[in-house]
């Protein structure tokens, strides 16, 4: 775990008692800004032009809550239908989950409706899902109303929140809210042992076998 | 031959050029585009919209040479530049009436040029036509209404206010009037001040100026009369031939629509004395053969130094304000600025600065004058002598030689005539790119590197490109984030043809879908021929077949899938330490190197390195990419073999900076060395890899994903034993007795079940463990039968992180029908 204290000293410099990793994956309809989303999370950056996603990006960030350090392992999946054959090799396992629409385009709510009914189908039981509506600085164009998307994630169970990865409302709460409400203790199901390296995520995978270790 | 020689080719009075600089409109605060991206900044816009004027060739117009952005918006138009304004003449020296008519001829073919292709001058005045030494004219400068979109894309209006037509003032300023007619009226202005030889109105001041044309609308007589007599010249308008007074006339009419048009004009009789008869080009690959063109010098003069940039400063067209002056005094909230306005003088400068030469005459002034003739086909000795020795650059990096003004030189020279003998000259062309591609010829070489028909164009434009299809949503999305740091491919002109091609590859090719990742494909081809966009669709559409078939198909998983099992094999076969250590903390080429593949490169490098990478790739197969990918874990290599699962992906989630040249070096190495069955793939493309029953066939993609080693072919062993034997270790694992009886020639005999695999120590395979430890670089062929397991062996040997590895297609029996045999037997008989 030595390599891993560093990530835990962070922001506030407090060394923390417990270290938790999480899977989290990004679904949603191209370029409604799910790489834009993780890369403020991730970096605090944001690029207008911003390049599509092929296959999938990985990357990790660690946020403090309470006496808990959460490491989230993020993938970042390609948002065209055409790489969804790939997508369950990224939410297998996970333990989170952000569906991401784009609140000036209503067809993108639809997919994202698509991919939670999936993801509650097929993705681990306990999966943790946000709903996020993405653009929220383009408020004056919205196509889906705040209501409509609030009323849905209440009926199925989701976190929701408007976000802007350009302004970054919302980015940071959106990840903490999960991190919140992710289990963390050692019960944790799906939990492998201490060694949160080398999963494996091919195709034929089964099971929850990259799914959460939690380590004190 | 000598130095007096060589000079008067590049001293050309015509191949001289100059540049002219203004600002493009800037938009007002932080304003977005409904598509929530900032807008375009106007001056890209104008980047784009005047990369078409760089095609426009004739002898009566300047040709348009290149449009630099600076800062703020700054625009930078260079052109070609030579000769005298005819202002400088009037009122100077007379002209003669043959004379005026002469420049009436080129500059209405010049206008003509311009008309076909929906531009209009506007700004025609005696101060950009320019007159030549041999008494021909050129048009200069004409090029600024359309790149400034009919003048909506700058702040200042473009026109020369004494030689606009009244129906533009008519029409306000910032209309979007554009009728082609407003030039003939240009023309007939300055060619009374020519029959007059005077300058019109010349005391007037600007208001004045725009009145007195206003005010020719109410004249019901002659025009031209009422100028000459306004002017105290009727006794000269007197004497001029009646043709002549009836052209100026003409053109001078108030009515657009009763002024005659370019091609009308041109019909006059009193021109068929200037009618020179038109050549026709053949090559279409192309342009028209000259010995040297303004482009190449312009871009030599370039590498040799020029800056155009530098020149303007020099002449102080560009200054420089101190920031402090440029902060605004009021910013609004919703990020209107306040107090920031530019002095509008300053928008629009019509000063020319000319572009000195004499730095790159001087360096080339010791290039012999055979060098502009090269010898392409020569069989005699006693000739080729006289040639002067190749300029010698062997050995430098790439990027010395391209920035080496003289060997460009040779290297344009030489390859231009390439590429005029095309297709003819195929064979030599590729052996050329082979040493290296010269940039500025790039796009022609790629197209002839991948066969590009002449007939290219037509079948473009036959291509529905504008119906609506399911596809579109997915293609607007993606075309905003594409390579968009470059300025071509950032423009709105851009965007439009890069939505055009992608429309026409997905309706012409029904069987194949638009991945994301096609867009950065297609974006290099597109950025070479911006200016031909058929051609980019051409090379599009004939490099996918070539280097990425099947790849794009609705369902391409089993395709991608063999590609990727073939470049963890290649992997293993050429670095089996760090394939272990990938394979150890299963970090799957799935999860990193799809992008890579699928695009081959484009949408993970910038354009600058895939140019350099495609240079290579044209000339390899559809294998080349899996060498690419992995000399780029090469490169990486001393971070992976000490990374694990997290920090690999991270790695590659954010591409470090690769060395490309170091990549592309890499690369061919291994492809160089790497028998071709290694990496023969069961998807692979049949018209670009011919297959016998000697070549690896069959493999499922179960099958394959079992094995960490490649196969090797029989016709790859045969040719190893026969031309190579020194290069190869073959090692038999069938039981002793067989391999006594019959084995190949040279081959060690380690019986299979003989090993112990218990430990991953190559000991364990007994006597013979030296000569494998000793191999070096050799490759080593697994030799079994049915009767041997073929892949316990080999992966064992692979654990041992020993290289090169490959197991016999199809184990020892298809060697038995090989003739003349390469097999012996140990058992006398």
């Amino acid at each position: 775990m030595a390599n891993r204290s560093g990530a835990a000293q962070r922001p506030n410099g407090q060394t923390q008692g417990k270290i938790c990793q999480f899977k989290l994956v990004l679904l949603g309809e191209s370029a409604v800004g799910k790489s834009s989303l993780v890369l403020r999370f991730v970096k605090g950056q944001f690029h207008e032009y911003q390049e599509s996603t092929i296959g999938a990006a990985f990357l990790t960030q660690t946020i403090c809550l309470d006496d808990t350090t959460v490491k989230f392992e993020i993938w970042d999946t390609a948002g065209q239908e055409r790489y969804h054959s790939l997508a369950p090799m990224y939410y297998r396992g996970a333990q989170a989950a952000i569906v991401v629409y784009d609140i000036t385009n209503q067809d993108t709510f639809g997919r994202a409706k698509t991919w939670v009914k999936e993801l509650q189908r097929q993705a681990s039981p306990n999966i943790v899902i946000a709903l996020a509506g993405n653009k929220q600085d383009l408020a004056n164009k919205r196509m889906v109303e705040y209501e409509e998307a609030q009323t849905y994630a209440d009926e199925n169970g989701l976190l929701f929140m408007e976000t802007s990865a350009k302004t970054a409302m919302n980015v940071n709460d959106i990840f903490l809210a999960i991190a919140k409400k992710l289990p963390k203790n050692e019960q944790n199901a799906g939990q492998t042992g201490n060694n949160a390296q080398g999963r494996r995520l091919t195709e034929g995978d089964t099971g929850p076998k990259t799914a959460g270790n939690c380590c004190k | 031959m000598t130095i007096e020689m060589t000079l008067p080719l590049l001293k050309d009075p015509q191949m001289q050029f100059g540049a002219i600089t203004f600002f493009a409109k800037q938009h007002q605060g932080d304003t977005c585009g409904s598509n929530g991206l900032p807008l375009t900044p106007n001056s890209i816009i104008i980047v784009g919209r005047a990369q078409i004027l760089k095609t426009i060739k004739n002898p009566y117009l300047c040709n348009y040479l290149d449009i630099i952005r600076g800062k703020h918006e700054r625009t930078i138009v260079v052109s070609q530049y030579c000769g005298t304004p005819l202002i400088n003449f009037i009122e100077k020296r007379p002209f003669s009436v043959d004379e005026i008519k002469r420049i009436a001829y080129q500059t209405l073919e010049g206008l003509k040029v311009l008309h076909q292709r929906k531009m209009i001058h506007r700004t025609l005045s005696n101060e950009n036509i320019l007159l030549q030494a041999n008494g021909d004219v050129k048009l200069f400068n004409y090029g600024l209404f359309h790149m400034s979109d009919m003048g909506s894309l700058v702040s200042f209006p473009v026109l020369q206010v004494l030689y606009t037509a009244p129906e533009v003032y008519l029409n306000g300023l910032s209309s979007s009037y554009s009728d082609p007619k407003m030039d003939i009226w240009s023309l007939g202005i300055c060619l009374a001040e020519l029959a007059l030889n005077k300058v019109l109105w010349s005391s007037l001041k600007l208001g004045q100026k725009i009145r007195k044309v206003t005010t020719l609308l109410q004249v019901d007589t002659s025009i031209f009369e009422k100028i000459a007599r306004e002017h105290n010249c009727y006794e000269q308008y007197l004497e001029l031939p009646e043709d002549l007074k009836d052209l100026i006339e003409e053109c001078l009419n108030i009515y657009p629509n009763k002024r005659p048009a370019c091609d009308k004009l041109i019909e006059n009789p009193c021109f068929a004395d200037f009618k020179v008869k038109p050549t026709k080009t053949i090559s279409k690959i192309c342009e028209p053969f000259q010995i040297f063109t303004i482009h190449e010098l312009y871009h030599l003069w370039q590498l040799a130094g020029g800056d155009v940039f530098q020149e303007l400063k020099k002449q102080g067209l560009i200054r420089s304000s101190p920031p402090v002056l440029s902060v605004p005094s009021l910013v609004l909230i919703e990020g209107t600025i306040l107090g920031q306005e530019r002095n509008p003088s300053t928008l629009y400068d019509p000063r020319i600065v000319q572009m000195p030469l004499d730095s790159l005459y001087q360096r080339f002034a010791h290039i012999p004058f055979p060098v502009f003739y090269p010898l392409i086909h020569c069989k005699s000795e006693i000739i080729a002598k006289f040639d002067p020795p190749p300029y010698d650059a062997t050995g430098l990096p790439l990027i010395i030689k391209e920035r080496d003004p003289e060997y460009q030189l040779h290297r344009v020279i030489l390859l231009r005539r390439l590429l005029h003998g095309y297709p003819f000259t195929k064979d030599l062309i590729f052996e050329e790119a082979n040493k290296d591609i010269p940039p500025f010829l790039r796009g022609e070489i790629w197209a002839t590197l991948l066969n590009i028909k002449a007939n290219y164009d037509i079948e473009y434009l036959r291509i529905d490109k504008f119906t609506h299809t399911t596809t579109d949503r997915q293609i607007e999305v993606d075309i905003p984030r594409c390579h968009q740091y470059n300025e071509l491919l950032s423009s709105t002109e851009g965007h439009k043809k890069l939505k055009r091609i992608l429309k026409a590859w997905v309706c012409q090719n029904s069987h194949y879908v638009y991945w994301q990742g096609l867009d950065s494909l297609t974006a290099p081809f597109l950025f070479l021929n911006f200016n031909d966009e058929a051609k980019a669709f051409a090379c599009l559409s004939a490099f996918v077949p070539k280097f990425l078939h099947n790849f794009f198909l609705k369902d391409n998983s089993a395709v991608i899938e063999e590609y990727l099992c073939k470049f963890s094999q290649l992997i293993a076969f050429h670095d089996p330490h760090l394939a272990n250590h990938l394979y150890e903390i299963n970090f799957y080429p799935q999860l990193f190197a799809i992008p890579w593949f699928l695009t081959l490169f484009s949408h993970v490098f910038p354009l600058y390195k895939i140019l350099h990478l495609w240079d290579k790739l044209l000339l390899c197969d559809s294998s080349f990419p899996i060498h690419i990918g992995l000399s780029v874990l090469t490169q990486l290599r001393d971070r992976l073999l000490t990374s694990g699962f997290n920090e690999c992906i991270l790695l590659f989630s954010d591409l470090p900076e690769v060395d490309i040249e170091k990549c592309v070096m890499l690369s061919m190495a291994t492809f160089k060395i790497t028998p071709k069955s290694i990496t023969s793939r069961l998807h692979e493309n049949e018209m670009f890899h011919k297959k016998t029953e000697l070549d690896i066939t069959g493999i499922g993609l179960e099958e394959l994903k079992k094995e960490r080693c490649s196969r090797i072919s029989v016709n790859d062993v045969v040719r190893l034993v026969r031309s190579d034997f020194e290069g190869v270790v073959l090692v038999d694992i069938r039981n002793h007795t067989v391999f006594s009886r019959c084995s190949v020639v040279g081959s060690i005999n380690i019986p299979f079940s003989s090993v112990s695999f218990s430990e991953n120590v190559i000991e364990n395979v007994g006597a013979q463990a030296s000569t494998i430890k000793s191999k070096g670089d050799k490759v080593l062929v697994v030799i079994g039968d049915e009767e041997t397991d073929l892949e316990r062996f080999p992966e064992f040997l692979l654990q041992c992180n020993i290289s090169k590895v490959c197991v016999l297609h199809g184990g020892f029996n298809t060697l038995l029908p090989i003739t003349p045999t390469i097999l012996t037997s140990t058992i006398s008989i």
